[in-house]
């Protein structure tokens, strides 16, 4: 679906209203998460956790992290098909677009290889995300309900795996908010729209996927 | 200086007054309790031979639980392990952690033996050490608790043979120096009670800030680039537009000089 904003822009729905209550869920219970862990190994960050309610503050947020994949399949089934498909599927323009990742860091995407819905290096945050989730998941279920079954060395090796599964997705979560940044994309979870502007320097092969689907869609 | 406490289970009747003077002093709440005394029975009968362990926090110079402990609510001070209940949020990881097995959750947070604090604090003693009819408990600087104790064992090695001192070297030193007048198993006491496991230190010491010095550092460095690629990709963007208006002006869509 295309609009034209109020300068004449066009913009295209690249997050329908479901998708992005997905995505608010998953990142408001990840920021909760993530202070309310803080809280329990950062000294400084400590006396948030004195007395315990941060404790039971993460138990909630990490219900609802939980919570998120099976939130997607009920409230849009075919997007979280769609998602997790396309993450795992690389073709030689994803290769190609690895090989002049510098580029794109810099901001400067005339020279990358077209790229569909998602890019490679969005097919692959997305590939550690759901991996350092599922670690960060499980070990968080074992301190949660099998902790007293743990030896003093069994917990300590669970309690850091679980510290640096958290790391990998707050780096992760940094590289994130840098391509949001730099590529003006805020809208596209506000909103839902995001400039055909920049999905054609960004995402050419999806706008023409797009627009090949309309042509199609109107002639019939 | 280094305090410790003087606990001689060759006189230690078993009577339970440092419980209740500990827990009286302390405003324990009802279900809680820092000292606990555990009777063992061995051998078969008629060959029995029995004891009872007072079991309490043995303030250990390594101290496993304040090692565990994320928010430092566990902490070491004059040799002892103090507790501050309000910096506690109760993970457990010190019940869960410690060798003799001391700590216990109470109303949701780590309770033990905190060596009296207060009244230490205001020049008094332990309630324990106070109340003790038995002069089984004394509370003092480690060196002379020390002393004193070998000079006990000293004593009594005719009456118990196998008399010993526990706690000079267990986990790098205790602030508990016990009087035991057999070997410490035949109390349930580890002869060597195990260190914190070494991970402890790797994740406290190296993998805790590195991961910190990490983040903070791409935090930082993904400010720095985001300014000067976002400036890139909106120049970027500035000469597609120009493109499309000349490519409109000129009327020839086909125009790309870029």
């Amino acid at each position: 679906m295309t609009v034209s904003d109020t300068n004449g822009d066009q913009q295209i729905l690249r997050y329908r209203t479901r998708q992005r209550v997905v995505h608010a869920v998953m990142a408001s219970s990840f920021l909760i998460l993530l202070v309310t862990g803080l809280a329990l190994v950062w000294g400084p960050l400590a006396f948030l956790a004195a007395g315990g309610w941060s404790r039971y503050l993460h138990r909630i947020a990490a219900v609802a992290f939980m919570s998120v994949p099976f939130l997607y399949l009920i409230l849009d089934r075919a997007g979280a098909k769609e998602v997790l498909v396309d993450s795992f599927k690389y073709d030689r323009d994803d290769v190609a677009w690895f090989r002049h990742m510098y580029r794109y860091v810099l901001g400067r995407t005339a020279e990358m290889p077209p790229q569909g819905r998602l890019n490679a290096g969005q097919k692959l945050h997305h590939s550690a995300v759901i991996v350092f989730s599922a670690v960060i998941v499980v070990t968080g279920l074992i301190l949660w309900w099998l902790k007293s079954g743990l030896t003093p060395t069994q917990l300590a090796w669970t309690a850091m795996i679980h510290d640096l599964s958290m790391v990998a997705l707050t780096l992760l979560l940094v590289g994130h908010v840098f391509f949001t940044y730099v590529y003006t994309a805020w809208s596209s979870m506000a909103t839902g729209y995001v400039s055909k502007d920049d999905m054609e320097m960004e995402h050419s092969k999806w706008v023409e996927e797009l627009e090949h689907d309309g042509a199609e869609g109107s002639s019939s | 200086m280094a305090s410790a406490f003087l606990l001689d289970m060759t006189r230690c009747i078993g009577c339970e007054a440092c419980v209740l003077a500990c827990k009286a002093g302390n405003q324990l709440p009802v279900d809680t309790q820092y000292i606990e005394l555990i009777e063992h029975t061995s051998g078969t009968f008629p060959d029995l031979t029995g004891g009872f362990q007072n079991h309490r926090c043995y303030h250990c110079a390594d101290a496993t639980c304040v090692a565990v402990c994320p928010t430092g609510a566990l902490f070491k001070e004059d040799g002892l392990t103090r507790l501050d209940r309000d910096a506690c949020s109760g993970c457990g990881y010190c019940v869960q952690s410690c060798p003799y097995e001391v700590p216990v959750m109470s109303d949701g947070r780590s309770s033990k033996c905190d060596g009296c604090a207060a009244n230490v604090g205001a020049g008094g003693s332990p309630w324990c050490v106070t109340t003790c009819p038995a002069k089984a408990l004394e509370f003092g600087v480690r060196d002379a608790i020390l002393a004193k104790a070998k000079e006990r064992v000293a004593a009594i090695k005719d009456r118990y043979p196998k008399a010993q001192i526990y706690g000079e070297t267990q986990a790098g030193g205790l602030g508990l120096i016990l009087v035991l007048p057999d070997d410490p198993e035949t109390l349930d006491i580890p002869a060597d009670p195990p260190d914190a496991p070494a991970v402890v230190d790797l994740w406290k010491h190296v993998v805790q800030p590195v991961s910190m010095g990490a983040t903070v550092l791409a935090a930082a460095g993904a400010g720095v680039l985001g300014i000067i690629a976002r400036r890139n990709h909106m120049a970027e963007l500035r000469e597609v537009e120009e493109t499309e208006k000349a490519g409109v002006s000129s009327g020839d869509p086909d125009t790309e000089d870029v």
